[in-house]
C-alpha cells in the first residue's frame, strides 16, 4: 500500500481499472478466440464479428422481452441462463447460414474479398440495427443470483464480473483444448493444412468448415450474452471492439489460438492500468502496443514465423486497351470537367473529384501493388484536419494549409508503411486499419480537433493571393485542375519503370526479389505515395467543404474508398473515377433513405464481391476482349475458307 | 490372378482439365480384386492426375470412374474414400502441426477389417520411437511410412499409392517392396503410381504405361520380358 501511495495512484482505483481490464479482457479473449480460429480454419478474416457479438447481446434482450415483443402470444421471459445457452446456438445457427449462403462463395478467391465480404455483412446487419434502435443503448439486468457483491478489504468485487472471467477462462481454455488435444481438433489442424488430403480421407471436409464459422461465429454470441449486463445492449457495441479485436489477433500472431487467449486478457489488463496512469492513451495503447510487437516481433508474439503469402492480384485491368489510355482520358476529363459544373450542381462535382482523386491514390496500392491497405482514412482525415487546423486557427494562405496536410498525410503514410509492409494480404490490410484507429482515437481526444463538432467554418482563403476561392465556380476549376494533375500523376507513375516494378511485384513477388529488386523499398515508396495523393484529396476536402470531422478519419472513410474501387475496378486507370461517380451519386440519390443508408452500402459491397469483382470498368475490359477475340477468330476463319476456295479452285 | 476374378475398379474414357489446359485424353484401365497394378510413365504424363481424378480431387473431368458396380465419377472426395478406397500422395501429406501419433489416427475409420495400430507399428517399428514428436520432423523415409501406415487403418479394401519411392534411399525402398507385398498377401488391391521400373516390375500383377494422357501399353507379369525395349521407350528421358 504504501508503495501504492509512493506513485500518487489510489489502491480503489488501481484495482478497480484492473478488474474492469480484466472483464474487457475476457471479452478481447473471447472475441479473438473465434476470430483466430476462423482466420486459421478459413482464411477470412471475419469482419462482422463485431456485429454477431452485437447480435449475442440483442438475442439475450429479445428473450428477456418476449412477452413485451410478442404481447399476443402469452410468451414467458427468458431469463439470463437460458439466454446463455440458446443465444449462442441460434447465433451459431445464424453463422452456418451466412457462411452457406455468402462466405463460401470467396474460399476460392484472394483473402481480400473475403475481408470486403464480411465488411458489407457488418454494415448491412449493424445498419439495419441503428435504424430500429439508434444510438441508445438498452438495459439489461444483471441476474438475480449473481447479484450483489464481495468485498475484498482493498476493493469490492461485484460478483457477476468475478462470474465473466472464470466463465471466460474457462471457455477459451476449454475451446483451446479442443482444438489442440481433441481427435476433431485433429481434424481442424489437418484440414488447415490440406484440406484436398483431409477430404480424401473420408472427412466431409466442407461441412466441418461450417460447423468451425458456426462455432466461432458462436464464441462471439456467447460473449453478446455475457456483456448484456455489464456494457449497453446498443448496435454500435460491436463496431468498435471489432479493429481492437483485430489488432489483439496480430498482436497475439495470427492463427495462434493460444496467442489469442493470452493476448486478449493481457492487453484487457494493460488498457486498465493504462487508465490509472495515462487515462488520455487508453483508447490507442493496444494499437501502439500493435506497431511495438510489429517492429520487434514482426509474427506477433505467439505466431510463428510463415513463409508469406503474395500480394494480392485483383487487378482487372488490360493493357492496350483505350480504357488505359490515359492521354486520351485526361483530354476527356479535361473537357467533360469543364463542362461538368453546367451540368450538376459544382459541390457536387468538386465532391466526385476529390473522391475520385482519393480513389485513384488508393488505387495505387491496392490495385498496383496489390496491398489491401485498409485505414487511409488515417492520411485522408488528418490531412483534413491539419489543413482546416492551419485555416481556420492559424490563418495561414491556403495554397500553405494544403500543404502542410499533404506533408503530414505523407509523413504518417511513410510511419505506417514502414511498420505494415512486411505483411502481407489480410494481415496487411488488419494492421494497416488499426494503426489507422490511433489517428482516430488521437481526433476523438486531441483539443484542437474539437471532438464530435470537428474544425467548422474553414476560411477558402485566396489562392496564391489571386483567386477567390471563396466563389464556387473558383474552387471547381481549382479542384478540377488538381483532379487532372493528380490524374496524370498516377497515370505517370504507373506506366513509368517505377510502375512496371510494382506490377512485377504484383504478379510475382518471388521473382522480382530474385531479379534483384528490394521489393519492400518500392511498395514502401508506392505506400507514401499513395498516401500522399489521399493527403491532397483530404486537403482539398476541407477546404471545399470548409469542415474538417471525425467522418474523415473514421474507418468508414476506408471502407468507402474501397467499396469505389471496387465498383470502378480494381487495378483500372478509368476504375477510381467511375467508382467514385456512383458512390457519390448512390450516396446522393439514397440520402433520402436516411439511415437505411448503410444499409443498402452494405448491401452494394456483399454484391460486388459475390457478382461484380471486375468492377463496371474490369467488366467492360472483359466485354471488349472477348469482342476482339471473337473478331480475330472471325477474320482468321474467313481467311481460311477464302484459302480453301483458292486450293479448290 | 485369374481372368475371372472381379473388376474392382474401371476407368473409362477419363478426360481431365486443369483450367484450359487438358491432362487426361481419354485414359482407360481397370484393377480386379486382390491385384497390384502400376501406372508407370514419365513426368507429367498424367499418372496423378488419374489418381486425383479417381480421388475426386480434380472437378473438371468427363468418363466413368466405376468402383465395385458404382459411378463414382461425380462424387465428392468424402464419399469415394467412404465407399472404401485410400490415397496415399505424392509428397507424402504429413501434417506438420499433428503429431506422428495424430497422423496416423487421422483418417477416420469407414469399415471393419483395417489393420490396428499395433499391426502398423510391427510394419513400420521406426514410427514407435517417434510417436510424439510432430509428423514433419520425420525423416523422409519414415514420413513415407508414416503415410502408408495410415492409411492402412481405415479398413479400405483399395490403397492408392502415388510413387512412394520417390526420392528415397535404396536401403527404405526395398523395405517398402516388403511392406506392399505383405499387403497384398493381405488382401488389399493396391494401385500403384510409379517412374521406378525397376521396383514396380518385381511387385505388380500387371503395368499400364501412360504417356499423354492416356494408357498406351498393357503388359501382365509375364509378357514383361520381351518388352523391355518398348518400356524403356516410354520411360526413358
Amino acid at each position: 500500500m504504501a508503495m501504492m501511495d509512493l506513485i500518487g495512484v489510489p489502491p480503489a482505483l488501481l484495482f478497480g481499472q484492473l478488474l474492469v481490464g480484466l472483464i474487457n479482457g475476457a471479452f478481447y479473449a473471447m472475441m479473438s478466440l473465434g476470430v483466430a480460429i476462423i482466420f486459421g480454419m478459413l482464411r477470412i478474416g471475419n469482419f462482422v464479428h463485431g456485429a454477431q457479438y452485437m447480435l449475442g447481446a440483442f438475442g439475450a434482450w429479445y428473450l428477456m422481452r418476449l412477452p413485451e415483443l410478442f404481447p399476443g402470444l402469452g410468451l414467458p421471459s427468458i431469463g439470463y441462463w437460458w439466454a446463455l445457452v440458446i443465444v449462442p446456438l441460434v447465433v451459431a445457427v445464424i453463422g452456418a447460414l451466412m457462411e452457406r449462403i455468402f462466405i463460401r462463395r470467396v474460399y476460392d478467391l484472394d483473402h481480400a474479398y473475403g475481408l470486403l465480404l464480411t465488411v458489407g455483412l457488418a454494415m448491412a446487419i449493424e445498419g439495419a440495427f441503428n435504424v430500429y434502435y439508434g444510438a441508445a443503448g438498452q438495459m439489461y439486468g444483471v441476474p438475480e443470483s449473481l447479484k450483489g457483491g464481495i468485498n475484498l478489504g482493498f476493493m469490492f468485487l461485484p460478483i457477476y464480473r468475478a462470474w465473466v472471467i472464470a466463465a471466460a477462462i474457462v471457455v477459451c481454455f476449454g475451446t483451446w483444448y479442443m482444438v489442440e488435444r481433441t481427435k476433431l481438433g485433429s481434424y481442424l489442424r489437418a484440414a488447415t493444412e490440406n484440406p484436398d488430403l483431409v477430404r480424401a480421407f473420408g472427412i466431409n471436409v466442407p461441412r466441418l468448415l461450417m460447423l468451425t464459422y458456426a462455432f466461432g461465429v458462436g464464441l462471439a454470441g456467447f460473449a453478446g450474452v455475457m456483456a448484456a449486463p455489464i456494457y449497453q445492449v446498443s448496435p454500435q457495441m460491436g463496431q468498435g471492439i471489432i479493429i481492437t479485436i483485430f489488432a489483439v489477433v496480430v498482436i497475439g500472431g495470427m492463427g495462434s489460438i493460444f496467442g489469442a487467449i493470452v493476448s486478449g486478457l493481457m492487453l484487457g489488463v494493460i488498457e486498465g492500468l493504462t487508465k490509472v496512469f495515462y487515462p488520455q492513451a487508453s483508447a490507442t495503447v493496444i494499437f501502439i502496443i500493435m506497431a511495438l510487437v510489429l517492429i520487434f516481433r514482426p509474427a506477433g508474439l505467439f505466431g510463428k514465423e510463415t513463409t508469406s503469402h503474395s500480394v494480392a492480384d485483383v487487378s482487372s485491368g488490360r493493357s492496350g486497351s483505350f480504357l488505359e489510355n490515359g492521354r486520351l482520358w485526361l483530354a476527356i476529363f479535361t473537357v467533360g470537367g469543364v463542362a461538368l459544373p453546367f451540368l450538376v450542381y459544382p459541390v457536387m462535382g468538386m465532391k466526385i473529384l476529390v473522391l475520385a482523386l482519393f480513389a485513384l491514390a488508393y488505387n495505387l496500392i491496392f490495385g498496383y501493388v496489390g496491398l489491401l491497405a485498409f485505414g487511409h482514412a488515417a492520411f485522408y482525415g488528418a490531412s483534413a484536419y491539419v489543413t482546416a487546423h492551419a485555416a481556420a486557427a492559424w490563418g495561414l494562405p491556403t495554397e500553405l494549409c494544403i500543404l502542410l496536410g499533404v506533408v503530414v498525410a505523407t509523413a504518417i503514410g511513410a510511419l505506417f508503411g514502414w511498420l505494415a509492409i512486411r505483411r502481407q494480404g489480410l494481415y496487411f490490410a488488419m494492421i494497416t486499419l488499426a494503426l489507422a484507429q490511433i489517428i482516430y482515437f488521437y481526433a476523438v481526444q486531441a483539443p484542437w480537433t474539437h471532438g464530435e463538432d470537428g474544425i467548422q467554418s474553414v476560411p477558402r482563403g485566396t489562392l496564391f493571393g489571386v483567386i477567390d476561392l471563396s466563389n464556387t465556380l473558383n474552387m471547381y476549376f481549382v479542384t478540377l485542375a488538381v483532379f487532372l494533375v493528380g490524374f496524370a500523376f498516377v497515370y505517370r507513375i504507373i506506366h513509368s519503370p517505377f510502375g512496371q516494378t510494382l506490377k512485377s511485384i504484383r504478379e510475382n513477388e518471388p521473382r522480382a526479389i530474385s531479379l534483384g529488386y528490394s521489393t519492400d523499398r518500392f511498395k514502401l515508396i508506392a505506400f507514401t505515395l499513395s498516401a500522399m495523393l489521399s493527403g491532397v484529396a483530404g486537403a482539398l476536402k476541407a477546404i471545399i467543404f470548409q469542415l474538417a470531422s471525425l467522418a474523415d478519419v473514421f474507418f468508414m472513410t476506408s471502407a468507402d474508398v474501397l467499396l469505389m474501387t471496387l465498383i470502378g475496378g480494381v487495378g483500372t486507370l478509368l476504375g477510381p473515377v467511375v467508382g467514385a461517380a456512383v458512390l457519390v451519386t448512390l450516396q446522393r440519390e439514397l440520402a433520402t433513405l436516411g439511415a437505411w443508408v448503410v444499409v443498402v452500402q452494405g448491401i452494394i459491397f456483399v454484391l460486388c464481391v459475390l457478382f461484380l469483382r471486375k468492377g463496371i470498368i474490369g467488366t467492360l475490359e472483359e466485354f471488349l476482349a472477348n469482342r476482339a477475340e471473337r473478331k480475330v477468330q472471325q477474320t482468321a476463319d474467313r481467311s481460311e475458307a477464302t484459302t480453301r476456295i483458292k486450293v479448290a479452285q | 490372378m485369374t481372368e475371372t476374378s472381379k473388376v474392382v475398379l474401371d476407368i473409362a474414357d477419363l478426360h481431365a482439365w486443369y483450367g484450359e489446359s487438358k491432362a487426361l485424353h481419354g485414359m482407360n484401365f481397370d484393377i480386379r480384386e486382390g491385384e497390384l497394378v502400376t501406372l508407370l510413365g514419365r513426368n507429367g504424363a498424367g499418372k496423378t492426375t488419374a489418381l486425383r481424378c479417381i480421388m475426386g480431387l480434380v472437378r473438371k473431368k468427363t468418363g466413368v470412374i466405376t468402383y465395385r458396380g458404382e459411378n463414382v465419377a461425380a462424387r465428392p472426395p468424402e464419399i469415394i474414400a467412404r465407399r472404401g478406397i485410400a490415397y496415399c500422395p505424392e509428397e507424402r501429406g504429413i501434417f506438420s502441426s499433428l503429431s506422428v501419433a495424430e497422423n496416423l489416427e487421422l483418417p477416420p475409420v469407414i469399415a471393419k477389417g483395417g489393420m490396428t495400430v499395433d499391426e502398423i507399428l510391427e510394419l513400420f517399428p521406426n514410427l514407435k520411437a517417434r510417436w510424439q514428436s510432430p509428423g514433419t520432423k520425420l525423416s523422409g523415409g519414415e514420413q513415407q511410412m508414416l503415410a502408408i501406415g495410415r492409411i492402412l487403418r481405415t479398413g479400405a479394401k483399395l490403397l492408392i499409392f502415388d510413387e512412394p519411392t520417390e526420392g528415397l534411399a535404396p536401403v527404405i525402398v526395398k523395405q517398402i517392396a516388403v511392406v506392399l507385398e505383405k499387403l497384398k498377401a493381405r488382401g488389399f488391391t493396391i494401385l500403384l503410381v510409379e517412374q521406378n521400373f525397376r521396383f514396380a516390375a518385381k511387385l505388380a500383377d500387371r503395368h499400364f504405361v501412360v504417356d499423354h494422357g492416356k494408357v498406351v501399353e498393357r503388359f501382365s507379369r509375364d509378357e514383361l520380358a520381351g518388352n523391355e525395349a518398348k518400356i524403356q521407350h516410354y520411360l526413358g528421358v
